[in-house]
């Protein structure tokens, strides 16, 4: 589904500043159909600035690496294609943007998507059934619909909003940059159950994360440490609990 | 203005004068405009509210109007299909050049409205002259001023979905100019739905100078729609002036998307306590347009309230302007005045200039403004685009995002369908974005 090899990044600094830094150093990675991963790693070790690359933010430079997405380079694809082949960011920080209203959001983001598979247009009906489903399994009242997008949000209903998205889309493949920040228990675990019913044999998800705690919810095939803009230690579950006991010090030790 | 332009206004002015409809403004009203214009010419660049407007052209203009002392001639070349669609509700008055064309219209008699032609006017209202050095337009409408709509609203009535003037220009700037006026009086607890709108019929480059004047007593309320959707090649100036008397009520929305060049000036005063008055514009220039509007507030007695909201988005080559000025006389205390002014450069040659002005004579006011000018938002369009909607979808999904504090005020459903269909333009996919309260019901 994805693979990345040697990726390396730079991140634009304030206008001005003469040269980008360097963030991601070299990081391998696969994911296969129907894993599940979970990135993790201590603050400004490059886990967002992964998600972030692989999405296609501007300001956020490839120097070099390979990354293959379901057979395609998807380093020589724009954002919006990279969602059309399946891919989905849920964002740390989801922006609001105020006076374009959610439902229309969702129609054009699904509209876009079905006219790259050259379907029709959603029917609207269906399109509204839907919506409301996936809209009481995340827990958010139907006004949501007709708000500007994130729009005097709390985080957590930003964050609901995040895997509203993601449900109405189903990509190949999710990724999703520190979902579980910001939100209390019973959210986050509203938000795990929101992307538990998305796992599938076809279906790849990226949890990019900080605290083990969402990984109690979702169970991750395997977990990636990474320090220092490359990938330290991998493993599985168990390696997320060694972290939450012993904490990043001793991988950064071993890393230096 | 060259002293040039001002003789051969004061020439024009005297070849025509003696067929220049006497109801509509008075022989010695018109000299005394002439008067001021002569010696104090009209504005230019040089002047501090005009730097933005575009007045050259003026040079070209025949300022006599097509028709004077007859019928338009004008109104045999426009047909019903060039009008927008009627709006339910509101009885349609249309102007063509300048003069009421019944044929065109749909009068329905409405309990405590009247609405005459100008030149049909038994007893004249009577608005005094403008006095400012912004409002020198509004001369030039009084020199030539061929027709216009009196509306008088008397005390009590409640018509919030009432009359819709559509004044049209159809004549070549070279041959002759159109002067569109409008003398507005609603009496105390009145309340007044209008909608006013400008087109052009034919490709011409017109000349429109259009008067405003409103004058609202204590309690009543006006709800004021104004859509300038001129020709390609019209030359627009407007002068609107507002009085409001205590615990008035005044929401003018304004709505610039035609026109080569075009000028507004509005200008309100709040003279009655309580007072209050909302002025929302929203400008669209692209090419070679100038969009140039001017609002000025005034709080001349205490505990009133006003608001000015302006949304300019400038493409192509455009100029898109607002100066928004707030001026707070001595003994206007408890004012609370606020002003968000925001423009949206769409293009790298582009130009947005957006000033607010703040002149504050008295303590113990509340004045809160905000102004900005800039790009669409990298953040907001790279989520757009992470949602697979592409560039060109995710920029006019922001453009209309930039709008919506303006358009979502427009609480006359189908007005607010046609001005978004303005707006739009071409834009397919404009049912997307910034929809109806109604529609987005139907929908959910």
């Amino acid at each position: 589904m994805l693979k990345i090899e040697n990726l390396q990044v730079s991140v634009d600094g304030k206008p001005g500043a003469p040269l980008g830094q360097p963030i991601l150093k070299g990081l391998d990675l696969e994911v296969n159909k129907g894993e599940v991963h979970a990135i993790m790693g201590p603050n400004g070790s490059g886990k967002s600035t992964l998600a972030y690359a692989l999405a296609g933010r501007p300001g956020y430079e490839i120097t070099g690496g390979k990354v293959t997405f379901a057979g395609r380079d998807l380093l020589a694809l724009a954002p919006e294609e990279r969602a059309h082949e399946g891919m989905f960011l849920g964002f740390q920080y989801p922006v609001e943007i105020p006076g374009v209203n959610n439902v229309y959001l969702l129609k054009a983001a699904i509209n876009a998507a079905r006219k790259h598979r050259g379907l029709p247009e959603v029917d609207a009906f269906e399109f509204l059934t839907l919506v409301r489903d996936k809209m009481k399994l995340m827990h958010m009242e139907e006004s949501f619909l007709s708000r500007g997008v994130n729009e005097g949000f709390s985080g957590g209903e930003k964050k609901r909003n995040e895997i509203l998205q993601m449900l109405m889309l189903e990509p190949r493949l999710a990724i999703l940059d520190e979902t579980d920040s910001g939100l209390d228990i019973d959210a986050l675990k509203v938000v795990a159950n929101g992307v538990n019913t998305l796992r599938s044999p076809e279906r790849s998800i990226v949890l990019v994360t900080h605290y083990q705690r969402l990984l109690d919810y979702i169970v991750p095939d395997f977990v990636h440490v990474l320090v220092r803009g490359r990938i330290a230690r991998s493993g599985d579950k168990t390696l997320a609990l060694e972290l939450e006991r012993r904490g990043y010090d001793w991988i950064i030790e071993e890393a230096a | 203005m060259s002293s040039a332009l001002a003789t051969r206004i004061a020439a024009e002015h005297a070849a025509a004068s003696a067929s220049l409809p006497a109801q509509v403004v008075s022989p010695e009203r018109r000299r005394n405009a002439i008067d001021t214009l002569s010696a104090e010419g009209l504005p230019t660049t040089r002047d501090e509210n005009w730097k933005y407007a575009n007045l050259r052209p003026l040079e070209k203009v025949r300022f006599i109007p097509p028709a004077v002392g007859a019928q338009a001639q004008g109104s045999a070349t426009v047909t019903a299909a060039d009008l927008p669609a009627p709006i339910g509700g509101y009885a349609r008055y249309t102007f063509v050049d300048g003069v009421f064309a019944p044929a065109l219209s749909a009068p329905v008699a409405k309990a405590g409205i009247t609405v005459t032609s100008l030149r049909n006017l038994p007893t004249p209202l009577h608005f005094a002259p403008s006095k400012s050095k912004d409002t020198r337009f509004a001369l030039l409408n009084d020199a030539f001023a061929t027709d216009g709509a009196s509306i008088r609203v008397s005390a009590g009535t409640d018509c919030p979905t009432c009359i819709e003037l559509v004044f049209i220009a159809t004549v070549e700037a070279q041959t002759g100019s159109s002067y569109p006026r409008v003398e507005l009086q609603v009496e105390q607890e009145a309340r007044l739905g209008l909608i006013e709108r400008h087109l052009s019929v034919g490709a011409g480059a017109n000349f429109v100078n259009a008067s405003v004047k409103v004058d609202i007593t204590r309690g009543a309320t006006v709800n004021h729609y104004r859509v300038q959707e001129s020709g390609a090649k019209a030359l627009w100036f407007d002068t609107l002036s507002a009085v409001l008397a205590q615990g008035a009520t005044y929401k003018l929305h304004g709505v610039n998307v035609g026109g080569l060049s075009s000028r507004s000036t509005i200008n309100v005063l709040l003279a009655g306590e309580h007072a209050h008055a909302s002025i929302s514009v929203a400008s669209l220039g692209d090419r070679q347009q100038i969009q140039d509007a001017f609002v000025r507030i005034e709080h001349s007695a205490p505990h009133a309230r006003s608001e000015q909201t302006f949304r300019g988005i400038s493409a192509g080559r455009a100029r898109v302007a607002f100066n928004g000025m707030v001026v707070v006389r001595e003994g206007a205390h408890g004012t609370d005045s606020q002003q968000s002014l925001r423009g949206l450069l769409a293009g790298p040659e582009a130009e947005i200039d957006v000033r607010p002005q703040l002149q504050i004579d008295t303590d113990d006011v509340r004045c809160a403004h905000g102004a900005t000018a800039g790009k669409l938002d990298d953040d907001m369009l790279f989520y757009l685009l992470s949602r697979g909607i592409d560039p060109a979808t995710a920029q006019r999904l922001l453009k209309w995002a930039f709008l919506e504090d303006v358009v979502a005020r427009i609480e006359v459903p189908e007005l607010r369908r046609q001005i978004e269909r303005s707006l739009a333009g071409q834009m397919q996919e404009a049912w997307l974005i910034g929809p109806p309260a109604a529609a987005l019901k139907e929908l959910l």
